[in-house]
């Protein structure tokens, strides 16, 4: 990888942070997670980047990224007892397929039936892609590090209050 | 140390216990949570404050709850949906220290009314993240310092249409419309003086608009097994995406054919 590259991922990097915390401020969230949300963001954008740099299609570099992306979402939720929506949905911003699901409309409406055709079959890739990436992370068994869900906060209770 | 919660509520409480939790898992769906995540919410206070027999189901508009074999049942509708990340964060903050024994009834109900309180930022701010969030998003996807610009001054103005939009209440499809329509004309007038590519402007800007929420929470319920609420948003995505797509698409055609130039 030359330095150019690395300048260019450098800049990108901060680019996703940046586009990350404006939405995260448009959707109110709280003030301690700024800099999480715009790190998640940031760092899914950029491995999605880095993916196609190496070689890999639209949809695998989705896939890639949205893996990262949700696990780093899973860690600060613990790490800083907020929803993981908070991150999730913040972070994902970048890589949903706003401007695919709006060429596909586009072409649509200009009657250009095979650019609709393949810019929608690609659109629904990419949103299968990040779908699956987002569901193996999320339903994968995760250490709590010492942090108590709140399922298991009732049961210290109710057990301490049989004993 | 708080007043614990007596072990069987009477009649009367329950019925503020029930109020409180409806009213909790309407502060988390219309504030933008997932079905799931509501659900669970609403179980957890159930059982901290000891109400049986508690039973909820949700959908993305809509909460049936029933306690006590069906002593006590609450239906609610929730047509209007903003997204306020901060009051879910909040609530949630708020259902661990139930869950903790931490606060009495009272206590809990205060703080939910502090979270359903809790303002989005000023509008000044709103203005200044659209402005730079669609210049960022513009340079992201690949667009250069013109159209950049461009977005900006695309994203600005289309962030203080959706603020009046939002103070007349005026109807999502026509506010996804017509903002669309704004972003590609303001978009097309910045760049024709900067030279600049009037797609990844209009791209940029856009993101204001696009339906990344309802997708990311469509995925999120279908993960949970909630189909039927991950449908409901996958329809809402599908049909804002339509919404921008018609709104750009008028301006554009309407811009070719006054002008005898195609852009995008």
């Amino acid at each position: 990888m030359t330095i150019q590259q690395l300048v260019e991922l450098g800049r990108q990097f901060l680019l996703g942070c940046a586009g990350t915390l404006c939405f995260g401020l448009l959707f109110g969230i709280p003030r301690r997670t700024y800099l999480a949300c715009a790190a998640d963001g940031a760092v899914g954008w950029v491995v999605y980047q880095l993916a196609v740099l190496l070689g890999a299609g639209g949809v695998a570099a989705t896939l890639l990224a949205a893996v990262p992306l949700t696990l780093l979402a899973r860690v600060f939720a613990i790490t800083l007892k907020a929803p993981v929506t908070v991150f999730l949905l913040c972070g994902i911003f970048p890589l949903v397929p706003g401007a695919g699901i709006y060429y596909t409309a586009y072409y649509f409406i200009l009657d250009n039936n095979p650019l609709f055709i393949e810019n929608g079959v690609n659109t629904l890739k990419v949103a299968v892609a990040l779908a699956i990436g987002i569901s193996l992370v999320l339903g994968m068994p995760f250490p709590h590090f010492g942090q108590k869900s709140s399922e298991q906060l009732l049961k210290s209770r109710s057990d301490t209050k049989t004993e | 140390m708080a007043v614990p919660i007596e072990q069987y509520p009477d009649s009367e409480q329950r019925r503020r216990i029930m109020d409180f939790i409806m009213a909790a898992g309407q502060t988390l769906l219309e504030n933008g949570a997932e079905v799931f995540r509501v659900e669970q919410t609403m179980q957890i206070m159930a059982r901290s404050f000891h109400l049986r027999e508690f039973n909820v189901y949700v959908l993305s508009n809509g909460i049936f709850a029933s306690a006590g074999t069906a002593e006590i049942s609450e239906v609610r509708n929730i047509p209007v949906r903003t997204i306020h990340l901060g009051r879910v964060a909040q609530v949630n903050a708020l259902s661990r220290e139930i869950a903790a024994g931490k606060l009495t009834l009272d206590e809990a109900e205060q703080r939910l009314a502090e979270a359903r309180k809790i303002p989005f930022p000023c509008g000044w701010m709103q203005l200044l993240a659209g402005t730079a969030g669609s210049f960022a998003f513009a340079r992201m996807f690949g667009g250069s310092v013109g159209s950049g610009v461009a977005a900006a001054a695309a994203g600005l103005a289309v962030s203080a249409y959706l603020l009046v939009c939002q103070k007349y209440r005026l109807p999502a499809i026509f506010q996804k419309i017509t903002g669309a329509a704004l972003i590609t004309f303001v978009a097309i007038l910045v760049c024709a003086p900067l030279g600049a590519s009037v797609s990844h402007a209009t791209i940029g800007a856009l993101m204001i608009l696009t339906p990344g929420v309802a997708f990311t929470m469509g995925i999120r319920d279908y993960v949970h097994g909630d189909y039927l609420s991950g449908t409901i948003r996958m329809i809402d995505a599908v049909l804002i995406a339509g919404s921008l797509a018609c709104g750009t698409g008028l301006v554009l055609r309407l811009y070719s054919i006054l002008t005898g130039v195609t852009v995008l």
